[in-house]
C-alpha cells in the first residue's frame, strides 16, 4: 500500500475573529480577501469585499492579484 | 470549505506572494455555522532542491494516492454523476503513473521493472506518509456531502497542479520538462471539470 507524504507548508491560518479584526484594522485596498470557490457559491453567500477567483482559474489569473498585498483566502 | 482555500494559499505562497492566510473554517465559520475543514495533512513534502528523479518519484506516489483516493470515493458515492467523474479521474491518474514510470526509466535505464520501482524506490520515499484509507478516515467528517468531496478533490488537484508547475519550470532536461508540463495541463483540466461539477452540485 502506497503512502501519502505529509505536507509541511508555510501557510498561516487565520480564524474568523482574527480575520474580522484584521479587516477592521486595515484599510480596504491594502489587502485582498480572496474567494476561491465557484461562482454559484459566491453568489449564494460571500464575505463582503471578497474578490472571486475560482480555484480552477487561479493559476491562469494570478496577474489579477497584487503579490505585495496580504491575501486572506477562503 | 478549508481545503480549497488552503491549497490556494499554498499555491500563492509558492508564487512569491508575501503574506498569505488561509481563513480557517471558510464561509461557514464566518457565518457562525459549524465548519469542518480537512485535517492538516496533504501529500508531498518538498524541500525545493529535489533532483528530477526524486520529483518523478514524489509525483508517482502522489498519483498513486490520488488514484486510490478517487477509486475508493467513487465506490462510496451515491450520486452517479460524481461517481463517474471520480472513476474517470482515477483512470487518468493511473495513466499518469505509467508516464512517470517511463520517464524515470529514461533517466535511469537500470530501472526497468515497474513493480520493483514501486516496491523499492517509491515506497522508500513515501515512508512516514498516510495511506489512502487513513486519509479518508481522518477526513471523514469533512466528506459528508457531494460538495465536500468535490472540495477535497479540488484541493488535491491544486496541490498536484502546483507540484507539476513548479517542477516543470525547474526541470533541467527537456524531456522531463515536457512530461511534467503535460501532466500539469491535465491536472488543470481535472480541476476545471471538478469546478463545473461543483457549480452544479453546490
Amino acid at each position: 500500500m502506497m503512502r501519502w507524504k505529509q505536507f509541511l507548508t508555510p501557510v498561516k491560518n487565520m480564524d474568523t475573529e482574527e480575520a474580522k479584526a484584521y479587516i477592521d484594522k486595515n484599510k480596504e485596498g491594502t489587502f485582498t480577501l480572496l474567494d476561491v470557490r465557484q461562482p454559484k457559491e459566491y453568489e449564494k453567500a460571500r464575505i463582503p469585499g471578497a474578490k472571486l477567483l475560482p480555484l480552477p482559474e487561479l493559476t491562469d489569473r494570478l496577474g489579477e492579484l497584487d503579490p505585495e498585498r496580504p491575501v486572506i483566502a477562503y | 470549505m478549508g481545503g480549497r482555500s488552503r491549497a490556494a494559499a499554498q499555491l500563492l505562497a509558492g508564487k512569491g506572494f508575501n503574506e498569505v492566510y488561509n481563513l480557517k473554517g471558510g464561509i461557514k465559520a464566518w457565518e457562525g455555522l459549524t465548519a469542518f475543514g480537512p485535517a492538516e495533512m496533504g501529500m508531498v513534502l518538498l524541500r525545493g532542491d529535489e533532483t528530477s528523479q526524486e520529483i518523478i518519484v514524489l509525483a508517482y506516489g502522489m498519483e498513486d494516492g490520488l488514484a486510490g483516493f478517487y477509486k475508493s470515493l467513487s465506490e462510496r458515492m451515491d450520486d452517479s454523476e460524481v461517481a463517474g467523474l471520480l472513476n474517470k479521474l482515477a483512470k487518468i491518474e493511473e495513466n499518469h503513473k505509467q508516464r512517470l514510470f517511463e520517464l524515470y526509466s529514461t533517466l535511469d535505464p537500470t530501472v526497468t521493472d515497474r513493480e520493483a520501482f514501486e516496491g523499492n524506490i517509491v515506497s522508500d520515499m513515501m515512508e512516514g506518509g498516510f495511506t489512502t484509507e487513513e486519509f479518508l478516515e481522518q477526513n471523514r467528517d469533512s466528506m459528508k456531502t457531494v460538495p465536500d468531496v468535490l472540495s477535497i478533490a479540488m484541493m488535491l488537484e491544486t496541490q498536484a497542479l502546483d507540484l507539476y508547475m513548479r517542477y516543470s519550470e525547474k526541470a533541467k532536461d527537456e524531456k522531463s520538462k515536457t512530461v511534467l508540463y503535460d501532466i500539469a495541463e491535465e491536472e488543470k483540466a481535472h480541476l476545471a471539470s471538478l469546478g463545473r461539477l461543483m457549480e452544479e452540485k453546490a
